[in-house]
């Protein structure tokens, strides 16, 4: 396990095992050691120097100018850093090879040897990715570009009031409340499902309009809770 | 199945059963508590609540008062319960837990100390934000999530710090590659608002309390730490406040 459980609410790593870490800014609690923190996505790794080349970086900076404001901070060194976030608890994932895509706004940590990338979250799905996207932020609140990660490593997902995992399988239909939704693995198609009005477009609507349909083989999980990050 | 609760029923001095988040505390006549304004959530019996700024405290409540709150910048926030019964508190939704100190003194964040008992008294703590309880007795504190406890050397956010005892008063720690950055006059490119760049820094021997961080950040006690210091400024550097409260007003409305 590279990422502990310390209660519900907080996680911890140790560096020396893990090597470097990506995670939220603001999200570290406390730490032990000689660890350094380096913002992930701003010429901050020439201010730090010495940060190895990672390859979370370049999908930062790729978020960044997809205007998702959520700035990671890369932490290295030797020493064990606790993080945690708005008192949000904490599910641990594990990849071996596969790939999680996660709200930006849901993502705590994720270790530095994942592959990060930025996808529109209905992109594949039949058509108007960037449209139905962007209808979706606006309805949920949460942004029109998701987070992509893949690779042998493990992240941390954020949720109010804790995760709980749906199998996703061939044909076998899960629908997920996009409010609810936080994030899904493996080889998964999002899809849409909604009558959307104007209602809807601006925010106004009941909420159950829209579905999530995923279809594939993997696992999405879900919050049992509407709120907004 | 739910639970009702009398007053019987209820703990003298324990969560209310299967529910992390209320505290039940057994009220008897001469043994006053104080509680954080808002605190209070239901009791029974014979309570009485007073403001700890109240004119009307009798002689030997205020002669208490006087003696063991030793905080004018929070007297405002605080009342004096006393009498006989059951009081139930809760705050926020978040966990609260019971701490007993023997001849110790602790330190801990002002907004999550909710009531302590006439055997400690309350002082002001150095570092803003913070009160230092001192003496033998018992107090109830809230954290967001369990509460964590870890011991120096150690480096804390500053919103995630719930209090120390034991050990020297922190000091500030800011992240070399921040200073690097700030002295190279390239701070405006990444702030110094998280808790990655600065830490509380504790060294020596001691204890330290930790919760996840906040899920409401309340600057209740930033403001009042500013008020209180307000004496100190002098005519000059009001003008410099007022001009930059301004423009930070200005900003945020736009």
């Amino acid at each position: 396990m590279t990422f502990e459980k310390v209660n519900s609410k907080v996680v911890k790593v140790n560096l020396s095992q893990s090597g470097n870490v990506l995670a939220r800014k603001g999200a570290m609690l406390f730490y032990s050691g000689d660890v350094r923190f380096v913002p992930a996505n701003a010429g901050g790794a020439a201010a730090g120097g010495g940060m190895p080349s990672m390859g979370g970086i370049a999908g930062m900076a790729g978020r960044s100018m997809a205007g998702e404001n959520v700035v990671m901070m890369a932490a290295s060194g030797q020493g064990e850093v606790h993080y945690g976030r708005a008192g949000l608890h904490v599910t641990i994932v594990q990849l071996t090879g596969g790939t999680l895509v996660v709200e930006a706004s849901r993502l705590l940590a994720h270790t530095a040897n994942l592959q990060s990338s930025v996808v529109s979250l209905s992109s594949g799905g039949s058509g108007g990715g960037g449209l139905r996207g962007m209808i979706r932020g606006a309805v949920t609140g949460q942004g029109m570009f998701t987070t992509q990660l893949s690779g042998q490593g493990s992240a941390v997902l954020l949720s109010h009031g804790g995760t709980i995992e749906l199998p996703v399988r061939p044909g076998g239909g899960t629908v997920v409340d996009p409010q609810a939704y936080v994030g899904h693995t493996g080889n998964v198609r999002v899809d849409m499902s909604a009558n959307v009005g104007w209602r809807e477009a601006v925010g106004r609507g009941a909420g159950e309009a829209i579905q999530l349909k995923l279809d594939g083989e993997g696992v999405v999980y879900v919050q049992a809770s509407e709120q907004k990050l | 199945m739910t639970t009702i609760h009398t007053a019987r029923s209820l703990p003298d001095n324990d969560n209310v059963p299967e529910n992390p988040y209320a505290w039940s505390i057994e009220m008897n006549p001469g043994k006053p508590w104080f509680m954080s304004k808002g605190a209070m959530i239901a009791f029974y019996g014979q309570v009485q609540f007073q403001a700890v700024r109240a004119r009307g405290l009798s002689g030997a409540l205020m002669h208490m008062v006087a003696n063991q709150f030793s905080s004018p910048l929070y007297a405002q926030d605080w009342v004096v319960a006393e009498g006989h019964g059951k009081l139930v508190i809760g705050d926020r939704g978040f966990d609260l837990n019971s701490y007993d100190l023997e001849d110790g003194n602790l330190t801990i964040k002002a907004s999550n100390l909710l009531a302590f008992d006439n055997g400690l008294s309350l002082n002001q703590s150095i570092v803003p934000g913070f009160v230092t309880l001192v003496g033998t007795g018992r107090f109830l504190a809230s954290s967001s999530g369990e509460v964590m406890f870890a011991e120096p050397p150690l480096r804390v956010d500053p919103e995630a710090l719930l209090g120390w005892a034991d050990c020297p008063s922190p000091s500030h720690h800011y992240d070399a590659g921040w200073m690097q950055g700030f002295l190279g006059g390239a701070m405006a490119m990444f702030g110094a608002s998280s808790g990655e760049e600065r830490q509380f820094d504790f060294t020596g021997a001691g204890t330290i309390l930790i919760q996840s961080s906040e899920a409401v950040r309340s600057d209740r006690d930033i403001v009042q730490t500013i008020e209180g210091q307000l004496g100190l400024v002098g005519t000059g550097g009001l003008q410099k406040l007022q001009t930059s409260i301004q423009q930070r007003l200005s900003q945020q409305s736009q």
